[in-house]
């Protein structure tokens, strides 16, 4: 078993590499291209059936496992509620277990001869603790060889399915690097959370005491070691690497990457140069030249013409131009930066900001209302939460303050938490109490009020936690109103199969119910109807939903402002698309740039991309939408990269007119590199200027960064600030719809309870153009309330309370 | 228009200082302005260290807390091997209070990596508990009455040669030594956390 169980998860591994062989010999021959593209098309044809067939296989051997589950009186595959410390319970997660131990003995492994026997042995040691549970007294033990048959087959059958997609998605010329990324940072992820990191380094430099001319080993021990931050020693070894013509061009990419991130960047030019002339094919090393030419002043007289590149796009004229003041106000926290909320946690008005983050705990910032930010984390209680991923705001307990929901890792099972909001700048983890114990790569978290009782439900997606992993479920939580929670995720209908990383609650049919829009990874996008009775329709084909991509996070907006709620749908691109971006001013023919699913007003929706604007591909985490130039439209800002070192992007700035997006990035004063995972706008200090926030960093140790607030150095177009109080409905009015009327203009918003990384304010931000009153502003409030609001001023910040025809001014004055 | 706040760019860095947290100190531990708790561990060399004798003819003390096995701390080696060299006004204590860092792991530590600072163990965490460190490195820096001054990050964890590189720690007691006001007081830690769920599950490797 142990043997054949190993070599199937070593051929993929070693036909990725031949595919990368075959690849880096033909990138740029224009016969190879077509031949690719006719592959392509070959390909997605047939893949479809294979789809299909591999459905059919995981919907069979599933039923047939839970029968014999149910034989054998044991639950089959629950999503834990805590972490697996004794290791796997039940079949499926041990064979997930065994196949990504088998994956990650490949991957650190430098198969010589000798490495065999080795291997062998640490592939034994790996199934005793995989199988650990297994009892082989047990009667029923006479029945595992069958159950680990099923198990296997429907964990090959669904990773089959996102295999093919992600082929239908990357193109067969792309495929190979794709996986190989993909391998790499699935098999590295669990040694970095778990620091152990340095027992493979240790590992590699007692190998390499061995055979110290073993140059492929040192090569990576160098790669290791950049991921560990540890620059010098990674220079010294990859140097002493790119004497070996097999691994010089990616030993010399690897330490020009070093060189550069250690602040020696005349020789990070030079090194990265002579990796260019190694391989002159390799986009990434130019794209890293040119990152150190810019960080230089400019490309050093020895870098010659053919490895420079121009950078294209962001260039368009901006109407607003930003100044990074994130030191200055004392957000400027450095870490692997994730989720960012804004969201005001003591009721004072001013809006404060809480960022999470790998390699770190959480901050909450407390706005002093002068123009600063006084760090809270420890008087708060949330420094404890270590290490999380996104922030979602929410009063789920509908006593005036705003509650925090937070995940872990998103690529890597990890706890979910709840924070209860004491009222006095404190916080308690009520996870337990609530019953909301989980273990799961949830991805997305999302406050709603689904069934519109008053109470703030919660809407959890999970991606994948491993290389080999099934599905975990979606998980929607139901409000008891009494501070506790029940699962309804199976009568409510909202399984699927695809690993989710955005999902967002809109109400698109206008019917008064909020329906959920997920953007799946390796997958195609759902839209589910919301029935109003506790169930939901799977609507996407009916609606037109069917465009395949790598789809990243989403989100419900009005962007044409014509009434209806259409969809952006962010997509992550590889790094070469992002590149041939930045140098070409718009993406790939071949590539997915994000795209907007318009809202027809009758069911269903078309997809919007390259027609208005949408051109560049980018490697997007996280989105927000904000009018930040206040001319009345919501723009765009997408915090873009991947957890490669080697792989620094911008965010970026799409500005809309309402018909098309025009890149203004770079023109309006954003930095040329990044790694953006939470992106956010606000107004922070209330005088109308929207601030782009992104959370920086990185998944790896070494790659952290610091996080950045982007503010107009003017106000662009006057505006109106508008925020909503709930009676009736959830106190924190999310899903309330406001419609505002200016200058003969009307600008639709709904209010969200969380879409990714970036957590929007609740406070709704209305950018007026030159229009200097406001004629009217409707709420429809989820209790079903309507009401209207007249006489309101321009440039002001206003809130509404359910019910009250008086409004007021959330700042003291 | 309503404009709440003067403009930032008229805003100067000094102030910074004087920045309360509105909860009352002795529910926090350890906040800027207020004297911190004391301790007494062992360190690496055998002897007893407390804060008192850290302080002892000193005019402050930076306390660091640091673990074996965490990437970022290795990143500041050097730093902490000449920072008595470099402050002698200063006394200094690296403290490991990470599960699994005993004293024989840390003195072999020590040897393989060359340390020279001081370090002390923390047994159990519970000193890291007291002082609201999370993750490592997190650095005190504390005036010679044992009044918290700063704490925080040491730098934007870039190298000195880098054009983006940003020191905390630094300024902080350059401003001190030199008795001016800090220009800031707080900056959010990052690194390892001194306590994690994934420490304890199965090894990966």
């Amino acid at each position: 078993m142990t043997t054949d169980l190993f070599s199937l998860f070593t051929a993929p591994a070693k036909m990725v590499e031949a595919g990368l062989r075959i690849v880096n010999s033909t990138i740029g021959n224009g016969p190879a291209d077509a031949l690719n593209s006719a592959i392509d098309d070959l390909s997605s044809g047939l893949s479809s059936v294979f789809k299909a067939g591999l459905l059919t296989m995981n919907d069979v051997f599933t039923t047939v496992q839970s029968s014999l589950n149910s034989v054998m009186g044991q639950n089959g595959h629950q999503p834990p509620q805590g972490p697996p410390i004794d290791g796997p319970q039940e079949i499926d997660a041990a064979v997930s277990d065994f196949a990504n131990r088998l994956a990650r003995i490949t991957r650190y492994t430098l198969w010589e001869a000798s490495d065999v026997g080795m291997a062998f042995r640490e592939a034994l040691d790996a199934a005793r603790i995989s199988f650990r549970y297994v009892q082989v007294n047990d009667p029923r033990s006479l029945l595992f060889p069958l159950q680990l048959s099923l198990s296997l087959g429907s964990l090959l059958a669904q990773q089959g399915l996102r295999g093919l997609t992600a082929y239908d998605v990357v193109g067969a010329k792309s495929y190979p690097q794709f996986v190989a990324d993909f391998f790499e940072l699935f098999t590295d992820t669990p040694v970095y959370v778990g620091l152990e990191y340095r027992s493979l380094i240790a590992k590699y430099q007692r190998r390499l005491a061995l055979t110290p001319g073993n140059d492929a080993l040192r090569a990576e021990l160098g790669h290791t070691q950049v991921k560990c931050g540890l620059y010098e020693e990674a220079v010294d070894n990859l140097l002493k690497a790119a004497n070996n013509p097999a691994v010089r061009p990616d030993a010399l990419h690897d330490a020009a990457v070093a060189l550069h991130r250690v602040g020696r960047l005349e020789e990070a030019a030079k090194v990265g140069s002579e990796s260019l002339r190694a391989n002159k094919n390799n986009e990434r090393a130019r794209g890293w030249l040119w990152l150190t030419a810019h960080k230089m002043g400019s490309y050093p007289e020895f870098v010659p013409q053919s490895q420079r590149m121009e950078l294209k796009v962001g260039f368009d004229r901006a109407t607003v131009e930003f100044e990074d003041i994130a030191a200055r106000i004392g957000l400027d926290k450095t870490s692997g930066g994730r989720g960012l909320a804004v969201f005001d946690y003591n009721n004072d008005g001013l809006l404060d900001v809480l960022i999470a983050c790998a390699h770190g705990g959480c901050n909450l910032y407390r706005n002093n209302g002068d123009g600063t930010f006084t760090d809270v984390s420890v008087e708060s209680g949330l420094d404890t939460a270590v290490n999380a991923f996104i922030v979602t705001v929410g009063d789920y307990n509908n006593d005036g303050y705003d509650d925090l929901f937070l995940t872990r890792l998103g690529f890597f099972p990890g706890e979910a938490q709840l924070y209860r909001n004491n009222g006095n700048g404190t916080f308690t983890d009520v996870t337990a109490q609530a019953g909301l114990k989980m273990w799961g790569p949830a991805f997305s978290a999302s406050w709603v009020d689904y069934d519109l009782d008053g109470n703030l439900d919660l809407f959890v997606a999970n991606n994948i936690g491993e290389l080999f992993d099934r599905k975990i479920p979606n998980r929607l939580f139901h409000n008891n109103g009494d501070g506790t929670f029940i699962e309804v995720t199976r009568a409510a209908g909202l399984s699927t199969i695809w690993p989710t990383i955005g999902s967002a609650w809109g109400d698109y049919n206008d019917d008064g119910y909020p329906d959920l829009f997920l953007s799946n990874g390796a997958g195609q996008a759902q839209l589910y109807r919301n029935n109003g009775d506790g169930t939901f329709t799977d609507v996407s084909a009916k609606a037109g939903i069917v465009h395949s991509c790598f789809g990243s996070v989403c989100l419900w907006c009005d962007y044409d402002n014509d009434g209806l709620l259409d969809i952006v749908q962010f997509t992550w691109s590889d790094h070469e698309n992002v590149l041939y971006t930045m140098r070409n001013g718009y993406g790939p023919p071949s590539g997915r740039p994000l795209r907007i699913y318009h809202n027809n007003g009758d069911g269903t929706f078309t997809m919007r991309g390259r027609e208005i604007g949408l051109t560049g591909c980018w490697g997007t985490m996280s989105g927000n939408a904000g009018d930040f130039n206040n001319d009345g439209y919501l723009d765009l800002v997408l915090g873009n990269g991947s957890p490669r070192m080697d792989r620094l992007e911008p965010p970026i700035l799409l500005e809309s007119d309402g018909q098309k997006f025009r890149n203004i990035t770079f023109a309006a004063g954003l930095p040329l590199s990044g790694k953006g995972h939470g992106s956010n706008m606000a107004d922070l200090f209330g005088d109308g200027r929207l601030s782009v926030l992104v959370a920086a960093g990185g998944a790896y140790p070494g790659d952290l960064l610091t996080t950045r607030v982007f503010y107009p150095t003017r106000l662009p177009g006057n505006y109106l600030n508008v925020r909503l109080r709930g009676i009736r409905s959830n106190r924190s009015a999310i899903g309330a719809r406001i419609c505002l009327e200016a200058g003969g203009r009307k600008q639709y918003r709904e209010i969200s309870g969380g879409t990714n990384f970036g957590c929007l304010p609740f406070e709704q931000h209305f950018g007026l153009a030159g229009a200097t009153k406001v004629d009217a502003i409707h709420v429809r409030w989820p209790s079903g309330l309507k009401q209207t609001f007249t006489g309101l001023p321009a440039n002001d910040t206003v809130r509404f309370i359910e019910g009250q025809s008086a409004w007021e001014r959330p700042y003291k004055r | 228009m309503s404009r709440l706040y003067w403009p930032l760019k008229s805003r100067p860095l000094g102030s910074f200082r004087n920045l309360r947290c509105s909860m009352p100190a002795a529910e926090i531990g350890q906040a800027i302005g207020s004297p911190v708790g004391g301790f007494q561990l062992p360190s690496i060399n055998g002897e007893q260290v407390t804060l008192a004798s850290i302080l002892k003819g000193k005019r402050g003390a930076v306390v660091i807390f640091w673990s074996s096995f965490c990437s970022h701390c290795i990143h500041y080696d050097d730093f902490l091997n000449s920072f008595t060299r470099d402050h002698p006004e200063l006394g200094l204590a690296v403290i490991a209070s990470r599960d699994g860092e005993g004293l024989p792991h840390l003195r072999a530590i020590a040897a393989e990596r060359n340390l020279k600072f001081p370090i002390l163990h923390d047994a159990g965490g519970n000193i890291a508990a007291t002082w609201f460190a999370r993750q490592t490195p997190r650095a005190f820096l504390i005036d010679g009455t044992g009044v918290l001054l700063y704490r925080g990050a040491i730098d934007n964890f870039k190298y000195a040669k880098d054009p983006d590189f940003v020191p905390y720690l630094e300024p902080a007691i350059a401003e001190y030594l030199a008795g001016r006001p800090l220009s800031r007081v707080e900056v959010a830690s990052f690194g390892c956390a001194v306590k994690s769920v994934y420490y304890e599950l199965p090894k990966a490797l």
